[in-house]
């Protein structure tokens, strides 16, 4: 029985604390995931040719400011290995019959939990890895396992609750508090060009069925202006489904089950709607996640288009105008890790940037070698852990945005953005803003 | 009165020949086992498309690490001067190849002497160089275990007996007694590579593949996971 006195970092649901026979329940999760998952080949590979060379130690934003041991990303994964290692292969369970040793303890579950909460899932790691261990999926995994024994941060599992059983989105906004933000946001735009910009809803057959994180209906006005702009300037046929507009899917974060329901869900309304195609807003985990629809949603899911591809097309298409006005400021670019890790989404974004702003900028490293901005992983929603994130997980890219010179720093991801923001509050850099590609395509747009 | 040439005859004869057929097999079986593997994930797989670019591109950057210099340069020239010997030095080797003749019935161009003893060098160096590093760096301290430790020791045994068996003015033991401890040194190299991570020689290949096709889930094992779980209805 886990005693519940039991404290977390990352702050659990106090039913979090009555769960008993944890490494029976862990184990037995593990074995029926290894068995319904892809992930046994992964872990059987790695747990055979770990070879603790090292190399990771120097790509780790995060070890690179504590130092500490805990925090190599081989040393985390390694956590996970060895309990596989032990339960799940033949010669493991083999020594441990004949020589006892390593056995799965309440305690070694909770150190794993730590483990994982402090790791963004950035996958930095994943390229300095001569065995081609990807720590970022150890760790995902290691996440998924403890959340089936209740050891989930209460801000992911919140909003998963929020999204699946309650209101249908993780801000718990109801329909008609968004339907009064978006006709505030249509006012505005009429003010800012002359001309009627709407927000359409449930419009049938639509090209583009619109998922922004749904955060950003409270939080980042200037980028839904911009989206609709954008929209509405190339003449496209967009709507929003008012049986499902979010697109934040935390499964991607803890848990294949989550990512699952979450992902069909949004399928569900785009064929509600009878949409053709998937137009994900200014977020790398949605982009990331809405990806998945391939995997969940058969061979007829409706493709995926990141509001960043979208503008880039409609740009070089001629298809936009930009007024004669430019960004004077010096601007640099932040690559959101879900969209440029695997090198997916990259040069989009800086081809408009250079396009819109005189002083465009770059920080090092860029594109698949980034640096997270600190809260990845859904550790940003995790708002007790804020000095750990701005500080141990922050303190890199709060350098390399000093050391750019940036007065904007542009970060198409809602995640990024609320972190970012933190990180430059909270590391002396009060006077640099924190803005998405749309809010500054807002200012240079031509509508007519 | 042993007789250490009837050791020597039999640790580089049969004993020889089963621990190659051992690695041999072994690794043959890991590698057909890692493709099969491979296989059956993709099939499952609900979204069948893979970066087969990226995948490659990233195989071939740890195939041939010229590039990766960079991060713990020292370390890893020492891995890239290990390898070159450890891969080199038994294949090309003249007095070996004189023993894989007769029994494969091909030859193969052999290295000089001088440069074989220049690599023979190098790979003790290295292996020592390998375990030093290894200690000495905070990170692989910590990560490390004695298995990590022995490996390059172990790998690296082998030559050093094999340098003194060529060189007998260096050596300061008797030629029969080195003879034995290379050839057994061998022997127990040979079983070890299908056995630790030494399987790398043949697994490398995939593993980027591998740790792509992880992320490429089955379109319904998160459900079949609740229901294997009895979790299907519970609440989240
Ligand atoms: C055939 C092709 C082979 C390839 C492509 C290969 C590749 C690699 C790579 C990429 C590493 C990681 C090195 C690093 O951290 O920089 C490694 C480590 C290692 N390899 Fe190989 N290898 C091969 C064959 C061998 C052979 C034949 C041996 C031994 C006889 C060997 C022994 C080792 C050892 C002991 C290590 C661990 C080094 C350490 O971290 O201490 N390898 N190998």
């Amino acid at each position: 029985m886990a005693e519940s006195g039991r404290k977390y970092s990352f702050h659990v649901e106090p039913k979090a604390l009555q769960v008993s026979d944890r490494p029976r329940k862990f184990l037995e999760a593990f074995a029926a995931v290894l068995r319904h998952g892809n992930y046994q080949l992964a872990l059987d590979t790695y747990a055979r040719l770990s070879t603790r060379c090292g190399r990771c130690a120097s790509t780790c934003q995060l070890y690179a400011t504590t130092q500490q041991d805990e925090d190599l990303p081989c040393h985390r994964s390694e956590l996970l290995l060895r309990v596989y290692r032990r339960y799940f292969t033949r010669w493991g369970v083999m020594r441990a019959r004949l020589f006892g040793g390593f056995t799965l303890t309440d305690e070694y579950l909770d150190q794993m939990a730590e483990a994982s909460y402090r790791c963004t899932a950035c996958r930095r790691c994943k390229a300095a890895c001569p065995m081609g261990m990807d720590h970022g999926l150890v760790t995902r995994l290691a996440r998924w396992l403890l959340a089936e024994i209740g050891l989930i941060p209460k801000a992911l599992v919140v909003s998963v609750r929020q999204q699946l059983a309650g209101v249908g989105n993780t801000s718990g906004i109801p329909l008609p508090a968004l339907k009064d933000t978006c006709q505030f946001l249509e006012e505005e735009l009429q003010e800012m060009f002359g001309v009627p910009i709407p927000f359409p809803f449930d419009v049938q057959q639509a090209e583009y069925v619109f998922f922004p994180a749904v955060s950003d209906y409270l939080l980042e006005a200037d980028t839904l202006m911009g989206n609709a702009a954008v929209m509405h300037a190339s003449g496209a046929s967009w709507t929003i489904g008012t049986g499902n507009y979010d697109g934040i899917n935390y499964g991607l974060f803890y848990s294949d089950r989550m990512l699952e329901q979450i992902v069909q869900n949004v399928a569900a309304e785009v064929r509600r709607l009878r949409g053709r195609k998937v137009l994900v807003g200014e977020c790398g985990h949605a982009t990331r996640a809405a990806w998945y629809l391939n995997t969940f949603a058969g061979p007829d899911a409706p493709p995926v288009v990141n509001c960043l591809q979208y503008a880039h097309q409609m740009l070089t298409a001629g298809r936009l105008r930009l007024r004669d006005q430019r960004i004077e400021e010096p601007v640099a670019y932040h690559d959101p890790c879900n969209i440029a890790r695997g090198g997916r989404i990259t040069e989009e974004p800086r081809e408009i940037l250079k396009t819109i702003c005189r002083n465009y900028v770059e920080m090092t490293p860029n594109r698949t070698e980034n640096y997270c901005c600190g809260g990845g992983g859904g550790t940003v929603s995790i708002d007790e852990i804020r000095g750990f994130r701005t500080g141990s997980l922050g303190k890199c890219k709060a350098d390399q945005i000093r050391a750019s010179g940036a007065k904007i720093v542009v970060s198409p991801c809602a995640n990024c953005k609320k972190q970012l923001r933190e990180v430059c509050a909270d590391n002396g850099l009060p006077d640099v803003q924190i803005v998405g590609l749309h809010d500054l395509l807002l200012k240079v747009i031509e509508v007519k | 009165m042993i007789d250490l040439q009837t050791w020597i005859d039999w640790a580089g004869g049969p004993l020889f020949r089963a621990a190659l057929a051992f690695m041999l097999l072994g690794l043959a079986r890991r590698a057909a086992l890692n493709a099969w593997e491979i296989v059956r994930a993709w099939r499952r797989a609900g979204d069948k498309q893979l970066p087969w670019r990226a995948v490659l591109r990233a195989t071939l950057r740890w195939l041939f690490p010229l590039g990766q210099v960079g991060n713990r340069a020292l370390f890893s020239a020492t891995t890239l001067l290990f390898h070159a010997a450890v891969i080199l030095v038994p294949l090309f080797l003249a007095g070996h190849v004189a023993l894989w003749q007769p029994w494969l019935g091909i030859a193969w161009p052999v290295m000089p002497s001088a440069l074989a003893t220049a690599l023979t060098v190098a790979a003790v160096v290295a292996a020592l160089g390998l375990v030093i590093q290894r200690a000495a760096s905070r990170a692989t301290r910590a990560l490390s275990r004695l298995e990590d430790y022995a490996l390059p020791i172990v790998v690296g045994l082998p030559f050093l007996t094999g340098l003194l068996v060529m060189h007998p003015g260096w050596n300061p033991f008797s030629y029969q007694w080195t003879m034995l401890a290379h050839v057994l040194s061998a022997d127990l190299l040979l079983v070890l590579f299908p056995l630790t991570k030494l399987s790398h020689m043949v697994l490398l290949p995939a593993t980027q593949l591998v740790s792509e096709l992880a992320w490429h889930f089955p379109p319904d094992a998160g459900s079949r996971v609740a229901a294997a779980l009895r979790k299907e209805g519970e609440p989240i």
